[in-house]
């Protein structure tokens, strides 16, 4: 019998009412974990097209089966539930303490399920949940809200929470744990509508592990080959605070709203340029990495806006979006979205968004309550992202993300909103780097760079082979790689990083396998299984809430106006084929022409209980 | 009297633009130090973009022999014949 194969947490906050379960040793075994728990009981438990934002939604917050073991980087934790983004399965991922604290509590996962007739939040302890009013939390920004909880419940509290943003319903507002977030698919908003503003854990370190010995000597190898590795090495010098340097070269830096792929003037935005204000670091629980690099702004309009960041993702969501190359905007617009639960990403492409309409005549002055959108203009993008956390003027608008605010708006602004199924475009330029545009279209939680990165396109990665950045569908075998492998590491919840450490494919298996006792972990084969299981079981969500090919789609201005590159290659590159590489994924995938799991590739994988689900017009 | 080796250096695609559009070049190099040598010899441009001040690899850099890793011996690892060499950016994502 596995030790530590999970009891999770169910608490409805319309009854009150919580319970303790356990994961049945089967499900242990085909899911293993994270983001394998994640969907199955998403899949099982919610009905097909529930309102995201309703009582009947579920937000299911888990750890990994190694979090807060001394492994190093595993002890992330993670958001899965529907997405009042884009309607279709979400994940979002947040770093910080507490995955681990989340474990010592007792517990894999929790589901919260109902709504609370007032704002509450949940402590939880050895001895159970709890739930407290929130009344006097409720408005507070995380940072309050996280100094008020840890004041009432004690140094040994982590806690997750929401912001401003998340209570007003933004619909990428994010969960935030210390400056951490789970930031994609607006799970903060979930949380938001269930009146939860913070859920917290106090606890001492304690385990179960299955061979506490073998597991010891694993942790010490592991910690070995990532000490030795040059890519933990450098993650621990810079962070992702260089990668524009190289985005910039290659011609995907997204500016002007994904016209161009580098920006005038990205020399004043390097790496090099952020180390100047870097005033610290801080990192995850268990990782020597300490990849977060804090940033202080001392002089000018910015002075005193200090952000525990921002990283790559969020220096080109406040540059290249409104063509500002001021790090200093960077700083404060990033301080303000970890204060008030915001994603980054979304939170500049929509304002991206609205600067590219002010320029096209859509909005005015009298729609922007008399804000100048001016490209470079990076004043009004920082008052652009208080007014979206708390939906104030036009603020209400780009709150709703791109794809609604377009269909407000109208007046061809459609071509302008640059998402995949209502997911804004991460920082990677789809027609420069075409594998990871295909990752965006078919990805489940629509564009995220992080569902399934590609290193081959981006950094010439040669696992599992080279590729060429400009072909289309001969990487449909490459995005499935990508996607799939990611899919295997989330079950740990493995920090995304320290995949690229030297130790994920030799020792997390057998690492689970110590702490489990389940045999099968062991071998990757099987593991490359439960990540195709994964990605298997989650287009099966969305297809039964009505996703399917036409949505597999990268956006309009991808496919029909070429990218300007400046003095970077690429200029000109079009995505043209983007049927072709679907009709090939799709078939080195088992699924139908229509994109759906087809039964031979359900039954193959143990997943008998969705065939009845797909049997929609195919 | 060693016999020199033939390998291919594969340039990565962020490199590319730097050197007309080259993909892959034969080197004769024993080592991977070697082998970079005569690419910059041949591509004089690439030196900054390789080497740091003090002669070693960027540290964002890594060389792969047929898919493994070079690090640590990096410039000194040895190179046989028919080898494939990538130069691969070693930050992860963002």
């Amino acid at each position: 019998m596995a030790i530590n194969s999970g009891k999770f947490l169910r608490v409805n906050l319309s009854t009150g009412q919580t319970m303790t379960e356990s994961v049945p040793h089967q499900v242990a075994i085909d899911f293993i974990g994270g983001r394998g728990y994640g969907i199955k009981y998403l899949y099982q438990e919610l009905d097909a097209n529930v309102d995201p934002l309703g009582e009947d939604n579920k937000l299911i917050i888990l750890n990994g089966p190694l979090a807060g073991t001394s492994t190093q980087a595993t002890s992330r934790w993670m958001v899965i539930t529907k997405s009042p983004l884009t309607g279709s399965f979400a994940r979002s991922v947040g770093g910080a303490d507490f995955g681990a604290w989340l474990k010592f509590v007792g517990y894999e996962f929790i589901i919260i399920e109902g709504k609370a007739d007032r704002p509450v939040y949940l402590h939880l302890s050895r001895e159970g949940c709890q739930i407290h009013d929130a009344g006097d939390l409720w408005g507070k920004d995380t940072k309050e809200t996280q100094k008020t909880l840890k004041d009432e419940h004690g140094g040994n509290t982590r806690m997750v929470c929401i912001g401003p943003a998340g209570e007003k319903l933004v619909r990428y507002a994010a969960i935030v744990s210390d400056r951490r977030t789970a930031g994609r698919c607006g799970t903060g908003a979930v949380m938001g509508s269930k009146n939860l503003k913070a859920i917290a854990a106090t606890a001492t370190r304690t385990l179960e592990l299955f061979d506490e010995t073998a597991y010891a000597q694993l942790s010490k190898q592991q910690a070995t080959l990532i000490m030795e590795n040059k890519g933990f090495q450098n993650h621990r010098e810079w962070g992702t605070t260089r990668t524009q340097n190289i985005t910039n070269n290659l011609g995907i830096y997204p500016v002007l709203n994904f016209r161009y792929g580098q920006q005038v003037g990205h020399e004043k935005i390097t790496g090099e340029e952020y180390r100047r204000l870097r005033t610290g670091e801080f990192g995850c629980y268990s990782c020597p990495a300490r990849c977060g690099k804090a940033h202080r702004v001392e002089t000018g309009s910015y002075s005193g806006a200090y952000s525990e960041g921002p990283e790559y993702e969020t220096i080109w969501a406040f540059t290249g979006s409104v063509d500002s190359t001021s790090i200093e905007a960077t700083v404060a617009a990033d301080e303000l979205c970890d204060d008030l639960g915001l994603d980054t990403i979304s939170a500049g492409a929509c304002i991206g968004f609205a600067y590219e309409l002010y320029e096209k005549g859509i909005l005015t002055k009298a729609d922007t309550d008399g804000l100048e959108l001016k490209y470079g203009n990076h004043a009004a993008m920082v008052t652009l992202v208080k007014k979206i956390a708390l939906r104030e003027g036009i603020g209400d608008l780009l709150a709703e993300g791109t794809m609604r605010a377009a269909a407000s708006i109208g007046k061809g602004s459609e071509v302008c909103a640059i998402h995949v199924k209502g997911l804004e475009l991460p920082a990677y330029e789809p027609r420069g780097s075409k594998t990871q545009g295909f990752n965006y279209a078919t990805a489940s939680i629509g564009a995220s760079h992080c569902f399934g990165y590609s290193g081959q396109d981006v950094f010439g990665a040669v696992v599992p082979r080279p590729s060429d950045r400009f072909a289309e569908e001969e990487n449909a075998d490459l995005v499935i790689y990508n996607q799939n492998g990611t899919a295997w590491k989330e079950t740990g919840i493995n920090c995304t990083f320290s995949a690229g450490w030297g130790w994920v494919d030799s020792l997390f298996g057998k690492l689970l396998t110590a702490a489990r006792g389940i045999d099968q972990f062991s071998d990757n084969d099987y593991l490359w299984k439960v990540g195709e299981r994964i990605l298997n079981l989650e287009r099966a969500f969305n297809v039964r809430e009505g996703f399917g090919r036409k949505e597999d789609t990268l956006p309009q201005r991808m496919l029909t106006e070429p990218l300007h590159t400046r003095e970077a290659p690429g200029e000109g590159q079009i995505v043209r084929n983007q049927d072709k590489f679907l009709d090939n994924y799709y078939w080195l995938r088992g699924w139908t022409k229509a994109g759906f799991p087809s039964p031979e590739k359900l039954k193959e994988l143990g997943l008998d209980f969705v065939l009845n689900d797909m049997n929609v017009e195919q | 009297m060693t016999t020199k080796v033939s390998a291919a250096i594969n340039i990565p695609q962020f490199f590319q633009h730097l050197v007309d559009g080259v993909k892959v070049t034969k080197t004769g190099g024993r080592t991977v130090g070697e082998c970079l040598d005569e690419l910059i010899e041949r591509f004089p441009q690439l030196e900054a973009h390789l080497f740091s001040g003090d002669g070693k690899l960027h540290g964002y850099l890594d060389v792969f022999i047929n898919g493994e890793s070079a690090y640590p011996e990096e410039l000194s690892k040895p190179v046989a014949d028919g080898d494939e060499l990538h130069i691969i950016n070693i930050i992860v994502g963002g």
